[in-house]
């Protein structure tokens, strides 16, 4: 609640109502489906029926001649007026197969769903009638559906241009040579061969992704004189704004890409920079009026926000006492038509097998990945960042390691967690902070095992099957420009402009764009507990690159470690000018520190009946700036920037009870329990809701939601009948903990938070349902795991008949 | 996404005048619109483009449940949540209730209709199912004022199909009045309250000993579309309910059907659905017909 | 094209419309009322558009306007009268009971009628009504605390209703 009492230290901290709420649930809060300009047009896509197929002709006579329809746009006058999508700021500093493509479609469609005309009309329901009139030629070709397929020699390949459908390919491990790497691949197998125990399986993962309740939408405008503003929903309009400049060929300066202030939702999904939103801005310009493209969710489940797909054949060594020696893993990621700007589609999988190794204390590695191209909907990013499905095999190998040791995984965890901080792992991702060891003990104190056993025992012996696991995350915290320019091709620092108002409010000014997370209500709270002011007397504007200084985008957890930093950085160069205007004005000679900033006023420590009102010395210096110190000028207003010189992370540890149906397979979480390392906390209440999101969201992934193709590479599962989300009453309550340990790299202790929080779930789920079913040694190495794969795991098992 | 364009909108208030409008368009040009919310689906997506949409919203006579000596009935558009709060309910179909409870969502309850259900009688729904276990009887009315009673076996033909004429309008559903008499239905699918990927009717009436003398089995969610299950009801009569002898029935009817294989669950595992449910399903449709609560 | 009165929110709207066109769509672009959301294409799964006619909770998506010809609706800019929020409304800011907003507006006027109907109800219960709103952002933890604190049984037990 609003507690307007509290003094100014205590906003750090407290459990403070959103400032976004009160518009939200009142009907006010402007979404891009809200939004409509004078002679706005509406956009509908026109996209391929198949999964592979050449386009032999596209015929629009019919729907141009339709009332109400203003224009259709095809492949081909986009490969004519526009450049291609593969312009530098969209490609990433990593040696992949970067495909040419265009904002639509030209000679060959690679996916169901491939974007082939756009049509303009002046009524929504109008340009679909028209939509249905578009007649295209195809001729059909062979889909290449699997990725085992595709990268045999001689495959039919989805992009004619490149040599064969390996789109990447890495070894993570062993030095930076093929010889090296090489070498180091004997070495890490005479570990194997020597060590008491081996597990290992095939991990498959399917694709899934996070689905945000607002899809995708663009309304583009043109003008003469300022030429594009785009609102786009977008989690990184800096981006954006570059590559509109560049894709469409305008200066730079005449794009603006204002994302909206309130988005439905983003998780990844709305990082990239996407080729419908070309098109939209290039009409936009063509037709010299407001066009607005509404995703559809059939689009939207057809062609983006799918990740994970796939395969870890993993082995872990360790020693008969449960010690981790050794991990080898070959990934194979299916990336479909790779057609995304700025990820490509294998940028996930190629950070996820990086931070494949996560939280133990591995004596070597031997880890690679193959990404291969084929006819499906690109890879798109989406929270848990590539990860998922790399987490997901080595939670399972450590508790197959535990099985064959015959002891508690929960033990075998606690000995291979990495007992100090910075570490270094096998693929060279560096941990910069934090107390693995705390977070994960303090679970254990919560979980109370012993008694969870007992409780297992009675309860086989009443016939009901229950079981425990656990699983633990090292997630990134922010992403530092030494990962970010090799990886994407852009910077990862922290920017926020901090402007103070001569009526002693403050206006934070920030690039990046959030999607729900409570960004006003946080920076509100900084800047409160900077200033000594209410949360309330500060306005946060985020989005609109007109505006903002450059940001990277709200992405990778780079709220509570990059952005807020910022903020802080930036609240401190002005806490330094209003004191040495103060000290001047008070006639003492006194440093910063030597004033606080508490309840409105600014105070002079050693003599505090020297104060002044904030509002009166902000005031002073922006409206009045005589008689300043000597070298100072009057105003208010900075911009600063945060980066971290090393990556930063957080880290998290997941405990959950399940029950087994044993007749049915049928299976229910009774208890999800969470210890958690955010660093120092600025709001609980919206910490704890991030995490209640990311591990409902990652149980949601493991159970029920799966996008599929059949056969002919159709995408099956475009709507929500048949994408099936979890509902209130699928799913558990959460419980969540902290063993926090500050990170000491930012300036107010905090760690970014939430992003990769839904990789640990799956492990941790199936972890218990293994234990459950313990007696029947069932071992679950596929996702999405479901009671009918586990009724036919116990038939196979003749524990039912 | 959007609808098609349709020509014509009318909302009779009598089911003559509804039936009326539908003679004057071709076979399937115009359609009547109950609760809509599977319909909806239909013309949002284009699979169906109606030149004319009959709302049969103002039509008092299609609406309510009355219960009496004779038996109930259900006027056609009478509603998921209308079952739901229907307190007279007796036992014999207390499963109408337990399918409408869990039909979907709140919001989805609020508008569909048992009527619209039958008629639309999409594989994976549970009304239909549940009313033909139920042996309900299902009035028809045709343009030209004649009126028929069917029995539902015959009204349902297939997913999608009913023995319903271009022609005619779906009036009400009438149940006969049954002593020692209970009925269950209960559904499986991924998610909660979801279509059933399974879904399993039981009807059991019995003698003064509590020896089942009729039963009537039925299945959603089975590619075929709501079907009944004879072998394995032959199997109930004569028994007291016995979970062994509801074992046997359930097993049979499991063995005897064509059940399909698709993302959410394969054959076996749907005649692993049919086992458990049958058995669940069955034991509290005799509790029902004994009296139990 | 057909002549329609709906009085949403307490105000009359007499307005010309396609027959095709769908209630939500009326309600969003014609009365101006972007409150109500649209978050699937034809399924009309994900709750979003929900608003209440005639006081019950409906799927806006799932008619056409036509059809609400006649009669009463309300939309989430219905519900508070000016500055003063509903208890339920009130719930959703003090637990936290939303982070992007756009499924809220559908739960909170399906959660309206739900505590209506059922003014003491279990969690279990909140999780069933629930069922015809997604929502993506925060695994519904919150937004049950929320329903919860808004009930009767939170004034019972005389915790904290927001």
């Amino acid at each position: 609640m609003v507690d307007n009492t509290r003094d100014s230290v205590s906003w750090l901290g407290a459990r403070l109502a959103r400032k976004e709420d009160l518009r939200l649930i009142t009907g006010q809060g402007k979404y891009i489906a809200d939004m409509v300009l004078p002679r706005m047009l509406h956009a509908i896509f026109v996209r391929s029926d198949y999964a592979h197929a050449l386009i032999k002709g596209i015929d629009i006579t019919e729907a141009l001649a339709l009332p109400g329809v203003v224009a259709i746009i095809t492949g081909d006058e986009m490969r004519t007026h526009c450049k291609s999508m593969r312009q530098p700021v969209l490609t990433p500093n990593l040696p992949a197969k970067y495909p040419l493509y265009y904002g639509l479609a030209v000679d060959k469609v690679k996916f169901h769903g491939d974007p082939i005309a756009m049509i303009i009309a002046r009524d929504k329901y109008v340009a679909e009638d028209a939509a249905e009139l578009v007649v295209v030629d195809y001729e059909e070709l062979p889909p290449i559906l699997e990725p085992a397929e595709a990268l045999k020699t001689g495959s039919p390949k989805v992009h004619e241009e490149e040599a064969d459908n390996l789109m990447f390919e890495m070894t993570f491990t062993g030095g930076t040579t093929p010889e090296e790497q090489q070498n180091h691949a004997v070495e890490v197998e005479k570990i194997f061969q020597a060590a008491e125990i081996v597990v290992g399986a095939e991990f498959r993962v399917h694709r899934t992704g996070t689905t945000p309740m607002e899809t995708r939408g663009v309304l583009a405008d043109w003008s003469n004189s300022d030429g594009l503003l785009v609102y786009n929903t977008t989690q990184r309009p800096h981006i954006d704004r570059l590559a509109f400049a560049d894709v469409l060929d305008i200066p730079a300066e005449k794009v603006r890409v204002i994302a909206p202030r309130d988005m439905g939702g983003a998780f990844g999904l709305k990082a990239p920079f996407y080729r419908e939103g070309v098109v939209v801005a290039y009409a936009a310009r063509k037709l010299g009026r407001p066009v607005r493209w509404i995703e559809s969710r059939y689009e939207s489940l057809m062609s983006i926000g799918q990740e994970r797909g796939q395969v870890n054949t993993m082995e872990v060594a360790a020693t008969r006492e449960g010690k981790l020696l050794a991990v080898r893993n070959r990934g194979v990621a299916d990336v479909g038509t790779g057609q995304i700007g700025v990820y490509w589609g294998f940028v996930m999988p190629f950070l996820g097998t990086v931070e494949l190794p996560n939280a133990y204390t591995w004596e070597a590695g031997d880890i690679s990945l193959k990404v291969a191209f084929t006819n499906k909907a690109c890879l798109t990013p989406s929270r848990a960042f590539g990860h998922f499905p790399t987490r997901f095999a080595i939670e399972r190998a450590v508790d197959m390691v535990a099985r064959r040791c015959g002891l508690e995984a929960a033990d075998v965890r606690r000995q291979n967690i990495i007992p100090k901080l910075p570490y270094t792992s096998v693929t060279g991702e560096y941990y910069d902070s934090g107390d693995f060891l705390k977070v994960w003990d303090n679970l254990m104190i919560q979980a109370d095992l012993p008694a969870f056993r007992r409780a297992q025992l009675s309860a086989r012996a009443d016939g009901r099957y229950i079981g425990i696991g656990f699983g633990c995350g090292v997630e990134l915290s922010g992403v530092a420009s030494e990962l970010m320019v090799p990886m994407e091709n852009q910077p990862g620092y922290g920017a926020a402009t901090v402007r103070l108002d001569p009526r002693g409010k403050a206006f934070v000014l920030g690039g990046d764009a959030p999607g729900g997370q409570g960004h006003e209500t946080t920076i509100s709270q900084i800047v409160a507990a900077t200033f000594g002011i209410n949360p309330e007397d500060i306005v946060i504007t985020t989005g609109d690159t007109g505006v903002t200084p450059f940001g990277s985008g709200t992405i990778g957890a780079r709220m509570g470690s990059y952005f807020a930093s910022a903020v802080r950085k930036a609240c401190d160069e002005l806490r330094e000018k209003i004191t040495h205007v103060l000290a001047h004005d008070l006639g003492v000679r006194a440093t910063m520190e030597e004033f606080a900033f508490t309840d409105g006023e600014v105070v002079y420590i050693r003599d505090t009946s020297k104060r002044k009102s904030f509002c009166e010395i902000v005031e002073r210096i922006i409206m009045f700036p005589i008689n300043l110190p000597e070298g100072e000028v009057g105003g208010l207003e900075t911009t600063a920037f945060f980066e971290a010189a090393k990556p930063m992370i957080c880290f998290n540890a997941d405990m959950c009870t399940v029950e087994v149906d044993l007749r049915t397979g049928d299976f229910k979480v009774l208890k999800w329990l969470t210890s958690e390392d955010v660093g120092n906390v600025i709001n609980p209440m919206i910490v704890d809701g991030q995490m209640h999101g990311a591990i409902i969201q990652g149980l949601s992934n493991a159970i029920f939601e799966e996008f599929i193709y059949n056969d002919q590479g159709q995408q099956m599962t475009a709507d929500f009948e048949h994408y099936k989300l979890a509902t209130a009453a699928d799913v558990p309550d959460i419980e969540i903990t902290y063993a926090s340990t500050p990170c000491p790299h930012t300036p107010l202790g905090t760690r970014g938070i939430g992003e990769g929080r839904p990789s640990a779930v799956s492990g941790a789920l199936c972890n218990a349902l293994c234990d459950a079913l313990s007696p029947f040694n069932i071992e679950i190495t596929e996702l999405p795991i479901r009671p009918n794969v586990i009724w036919q795991k116990l038939k196979a098992a003749g524990a039912v008949t | 996404m959007y609808p098609a364009v349709i020509e014509e909108y009318v909302r009779p208030t009598t089911v003559e005048d509804a039936v009326d409008v539908l003679g004057r368009y071709p076979g399937g040009e115009a359609i009547f619109l109950a609760g809509g919310q599977s319909v909806m689906q239909a013309i949002k997506s284009r699979m169906m483009r109606p030149r004319c949409v009959i709302d049969l919203q103002d039509i008092s006579s299609l609406k309510g449940i009355a219960v009496n000596a004779d038996g109930i009935r259900l006027g056609a558009m009478v509603r998921y949540v209308d079952i739901v709060r229907c307190a007279e309910l007796p036992p014999a179909y207390a499963a109408l209730r337990d399918a409408a409870q869990h039909v979907g969502d709140r919001q989805v309850r609020n508008r569909g209709t048992i009527g619209g259900s039958c008629c639309w009688n999409y594989l994976a729904s549970c009304l239909p199912a549940t009313v033909l276990a139920l042996g309900g009887t299902m009035m028809l009315l045709r343009q030209d004022g004649h009126r028929r009673e069917m029995a539902v076996d015959d009204f349902l033909i297939g997913p999608l199909e009913t023995a319903r004429g271009d022609d005619e309008i779906l009036t009400a559903i009438h149940f006969k009045a049954a002593t020692r008499t209970g009925s269950a239905y209960q559904k499986w699918g991924l998610l909660k309250d979801a279509l059933p990927v399974v879904g399993v009717c039981v009807k059991v009436s019995l003698d003064g000993d509590g020896r089942c003398i009729a039963a009537r089995i039925s299945l959603s969610g089975l590619a075929a579309g709501a079907q009944r299950a004879p072998g394995g009801e032959i199997v109930l009569v004569g028994s007291a309910g016995e979970t062994g002898i509801i074992e046997k029935a359930f097993a049979m009817i499991a063995e005897q059907v064509d059940a399909q294989s698709d993302q959410w669950a394969n054959s076996a595992y749907r005649q692993q659905l049919i086992r458990t449910l049958g058995r669940e399903v069955a034991t509290r449709a005799f509790g029902r017909a004994r009296g139990e609560s | 094209m057909k002549t329609i009165q709906v009085t949403i929110n307490g105000e009359l709207y007499q307005e010309t419309v396609p027959i095709r066109m769908l209630l939500v769509d009326f309600i969003r672009e014609r009365c101006g009322l972007t409150g109500t959301h649209v978050a699937c294409t034809y399924e009309g799964v994900c709750g979003a558009c929900t608003v209440q006619l005639d006081g019950e909770a409906i799927k806006s998506c799932m008619l056409l306007a036509v059809q609400a010809d006649g009669h009463r609706i309300t939309t989430v800019e219905g519900l508070a009268n000016g500055s003063d929020l509903t208890p339920l409304q009130t719930a959703f800011k003090a637990h936290h009971g939303l982070q992007c907003g756009f499924c809220t507006p559908g739960i909170l006027m399906n959660m309206t009628e739900f505590l209506e109907k059922n003014p003491e109800p279990t969690d279990d219960e909140i999780r069933y009504g629930l069922i015809g709103n997604l929502c993506r952002c925060t695994g519904y933890v919150h937004i049950v605390d929320a329903v919860r604190a808004a009930s009767k049984v939170a004034k019972q037990g005389g915790q904290d209703g927001g």
